[in-house]
């Protein structure tokens, strides 16, 4: 702490000082008459965040070098296949024209077309991916305002997080519940928790819902179903689709390209906390299910399939949620799978 | 009438009265089983104990900003309102009188001259299903209010008359300037200290250590070690006997004066201030406490200087010592119930700019470095935090000249001054205090080496008046605004309203 603030504080201490309001030579800015009592009248506030490195005791990791030479393969070959798609193009038009003009013209708006909708499919993904990565870094920066306990890093990250979310009514009251907060003199892990309880909570509850609905569907249709294809199909559909709808109510867009990635991320956060699910929960979950799955082999295999979609779906709020559990513990497993078997027929009764 | 009417009406009637009866033990019944909390809210004077009472209750009761109390920031506070105290014997706090001269005349309430209570009942829809099955969903707090400078008898609990005469002479002769009409008193008595005893004699020393206290106690000294407490705060205790002694020069004699003299007497009133009036006081209000917020004002301390800092380190080092668990402490054994959270708080944080709040806390965090190690050794667990229980500035920053200069904007209290700028305490100005040092070693050890230009620079903390309140459009009042004061309130009361 203490380095990072001697980096912008002033070296000699400064005089105290009055300024009466109706000196005309003083100018403040702002509109203070405005403004409510309770709320903050900041001014020109210095951007001493960008001067603050954050304290690091660990040394950083040198990057790996990186090779040259498989970018040069990769220049190379990309080339070579576009051009030779543009060459079966290029001789594909020509041959039409040959044949009838009406037939190359029409191959060339078709091309056009084509190149386009390309165009614009690169847009969209990259816009997919840049907002995956927006709302990684708003993620980091909560942690971070929250781990240094700076209000002004909070700030910062809590103002984009509501750019995030500006778009969405249904975080309106949210939003002006933060609105509000941000404006009085509250730490940084506060306001890092406030954030999660007013503006997210809604959010985590839907996200929740959608987890067991699909780990539910999944356990029943694979104890239902006839054939293990079926059930295959079923596992990999629901999963997919829980990233997809998960990552769409944390407010990312993904494309094709930016879902890969989110399936990516999601697996390797599976991958990294798996250890610890199964060190703990999984033995407890099967231990605790093994009555039931003794009672029925197809039964016990559809509660293996709902709790595997339940981890992913666990994977999933973590990997897509813009704001780190901070406040709250987030979803576990087991919480999640005591609900999905106590829950069933609950559920069968509110159908009717 | 038949006799047999006559005994239907008697036997109805007997049946009413035990129904009202049966009514009003179950009611008494239904008191007793919503679970109480005392908050004991311990300060030196004018650290604020009153206005963080006041805006504490007004902020529960009109329901103000309080994000940070979980219960009132999750909806989960149903209502909050004022019920008769539990006993009956010590006055009410007047709550809506100083809550009137916040808001309405827009003063600090006066300085607290008895021991008042308050009981304040909070409505409450508990987060965890047991709570909700089995609590009624109700908590009494009752909070104490009482004049800071009796906290300083707690010393005297520890201390025979030779002892206390000693220490406070020790003091006298460290600050002579203040000193200097009381040690000519003295001095001028000092043969008389075997002789027959004196009422006159008496009431010339204590009315000239009396002064010579309230002087220590003004502003520009602030001074905090000054016990006896009643010496500044009688309460109804003016003139007795036992608020007429002052500490005497006793030399290292150790021969036991004779019945009757000046000495035997001044010795038999400072045992009786003991028996009657600290030992009531601390065994009446301080045993049952459940949970404790030690209110510090060290602001006021850092404008009198390193003396005044370095004093009221001590008092609270001698005070938070006195709730030292263990046999060897007269008070512990009348601690019956165990106080598990304490929270120290700087208070008037609002004085200062938001990026010094951190320094504050750590001003503070040394100043109490020991109670801390003590409270946490004895398994309480304990917080720091800068608070303002009454939020009177608002943070800006000015441009003069081409420089910018972060400041503070409020109205300032009338005949403070700051430079050669003195507020009448009717317009706004906006103020810099001043940058607290990094160093905290700085504000106590600059007195001998302060140059002309270091003076200069020294802090200047600016009273303020209590913040103009916004009306809304249907013309109810806002609830005060503070700073952290709901977070002092989640560590304090959070857990009981789960």
């Amino acid at each position: 702490m203490t380095n990072k603030k001697t980096q912008h504080k002033p070296q000699t201490r400064r005089a105290p000082k009055a300024f009466k309001l109706d000196d005309s030579s003083v100018r403040l800015e702002g509109e203070f008459a405005q403004e409510p009592l309770s709320s903050e009248a900041v001014v020109s506030e210095e951007d001493e965040s960008a001067l603050a490195l954050p304290q690091n005791n660990i040394a950083p990791e040198p990057k790996p070098a990186v090779s040259r030479w498989s970018k040069i393969i990769a220049i190379g070959g990309g080339g070579l296949l576009s051009l030779a798609i543009g060459l079966a193009v290029d001789s594909l038009i020509r041959d039409l024209f040959a044949r009838y003009d009406w037939l190359g013209w029409t191959a060339v708006g078709l091309t056009v077309l084509a190149f386009l909708g390309l165009i614009g499919l690169f847009i969209k993904e990259w816009r997919s991916l840049s907002r995956l990565e927006q709302i990684d870094h708003i993620r980091d920066d909560l942690q971070t305002a929250a781990d240094n306990d700076s209000d002004k890093e909070a700030r910062a990250a809590l103002q984009k997080l509501m750019a995030l979310y500006a778009d969405r009514p249904e975080t309106a009251h949210g939003r002006t519940l933060l609105i509000g907060h941000t404006q009085e003199i509250i730490d940084g892990r506060d306001l890092v928790k406030l954030a999660e309880r007013d503006l997210l909570a809604p959010l985590d509850a839907r996200a929740r819902l959608i987890v067991m609905e699909s780990a539910k569907r999944v356990s029943v249709i694979t104890a239902l179903s006839p054939r293990a294809l079926v059930d295959i199909l079923i596992v990999l559909y629901e999963n997919l689709r829980i990233v997809r709808r998960v990552s769409r109510l944390y407010g990312a867009r993904p494309g094709t390209l930016g879902f890969w990635r989110l399936a990516r991320d999601v697996a390797a956060h599976l991958a990294v906390t798996g250890g610890m699910a199964a060190g703990d929960s999984l033995v407890e979950q099967f231990i605790g299910q093994g009555l039931a799955a003794k009672l029925s082999a197809r039964l016990g295999e559809g509660l293996v399939n709902g709790f595997l979609t339940a981890r992913i779906g666990v994977a999933a709020i973590q990997t897509c949620r813009p704001a780190p559990f901070i406040a709250t513990k987030g979803p576990s497993l087991s919480e999640l799978m005591s609900e999905i078997t106590k829950s069933a027929p609950d559920e069968v009764a509110d159908q009717d | 009438m038949s006799p047999l009417n006559s005994l239907f009406k008697n036997a109805r009637l007997a049946l009413t009265d035990a129904q009202t009866a049966l009514d009003n033990f179950a009611e008494s019944a239904v008191d007793l089983t919503v679970p109480t909390v005392r908050l004991g809210v311990t300060g030196l004077a004018r650290s604020g104990k009153t206005v963080f009472i006041s805006a504490l209750v007004h902020n529960l009761i009109a329901g103000g900003r309080l994000p940070l109390l979980d219960a009132a920031g999750t909806g989960r506070l149903a209502r909050a309102y004022l019920q008769p105290q539990p006993d009956d014997d010590v006055p009410r706090f007047n709550y809506e009188q100083h809550v009137e001269t916040l808001t309405k005349e827009r003063l600090w309430p006066d300085s607290t001259h008895q021991i008042s209570q308050l009981r304040l009942t909070i409505e409450y829809e508990s987060a965890t299903f047991l709570s909700r099955q089995l609590g009624g969903g109700k908590l009494h707090l009752d909070i104490v209010d009482y004049p800071g400078e009796w906290l300083l008898d707690l010393v005297l609990l520890r201390q025979d008359f030779r002892q206390f005469s000693k220490e406070a002479l020790k003091r006298a002769k460290a600050r002579p300037d203040l000193s200097a009409e009381f040690l000519s008193t003295l001095a001028r008595h000092q043969d008389k200290l075997h002789e027959e005893f004196s009422e006159d004699v008496a009431r010339d020393l204590a009315n000239t250590f009396t002064t010579y206290l309230s002087r220590c106690r003004d502003d520009e000294n602030a001074l905090s070690m000054l016990p006896p407490g009643r010496f500044l705060m009688p309460g109804d205790m003016k003139g007795t006997p036992a608020l007429t002694f002052a500490p005497l020069d006793l030399g290292s004699t150790q021969v036991k004066p004779k019945a009757g003299t000046l000495l035997a007497i001044m010795e038999r009133r400072y045992e009786a201030y003991r028996k009657h009036v600290v030992r009531p006081f601390f065994k009446n209000h301080f045993a049952k406490l459940d949970r404790q917020i030690v209110l510090v004002d060290a602001l006021t301390a850092i404008n009198a200087g390193p003396a005044a800092l370095d004093d009221l380190s001590q008092a609270l080092t001698e005070i938070m010592g006195a709730f030292r668990p263990g046999k060897s402490s007269w008070l512990s054994s009348i601690l019956s119930r165990k106080i598990n959270r304490i929270l120290f708080a700087a208070t008037k944080a609002d004085h200062l700019r938001r990026e010094d709040h951190e320094h504050l806390e750590k001003l503070l965090q040394q100043l109490v470095q020991q109670a801390i190690n003590r409270a946490e050794f004895s398994g309480a667990s304990v917080e720091t935090l800068a608070l303002a229980s009454v939020r009177s500035t608002r943070q800006a920053t000015v441009h003069h000249d081409g420089v910018e200069t972060p400041a503070l904007l409020g109205t300032p209290m009338p005949a403070e001054t700051i430079g050669d700028i003195q507020f009448d305490g009717e317009e706004e100005a906006a103020i810099f205090p001043g940058d607290l040092p990094e160093d905290l070693s700085d504000l106590f050890a600059e007195e001998q080496d302060r140059t002309e230009a270091e003076d200069q620079t020294a802090l200047k903390y600016v009273r303020f008046r209590p913040p103009k309140l916004e009306r809304t459009a249907e013309g109810l009042t806002l609830s005060l605004p503070h700073i952290r004061l709901d977070r002092a309130m989640e560590f304090l009361l959070g857990d009981k309203l789960a």
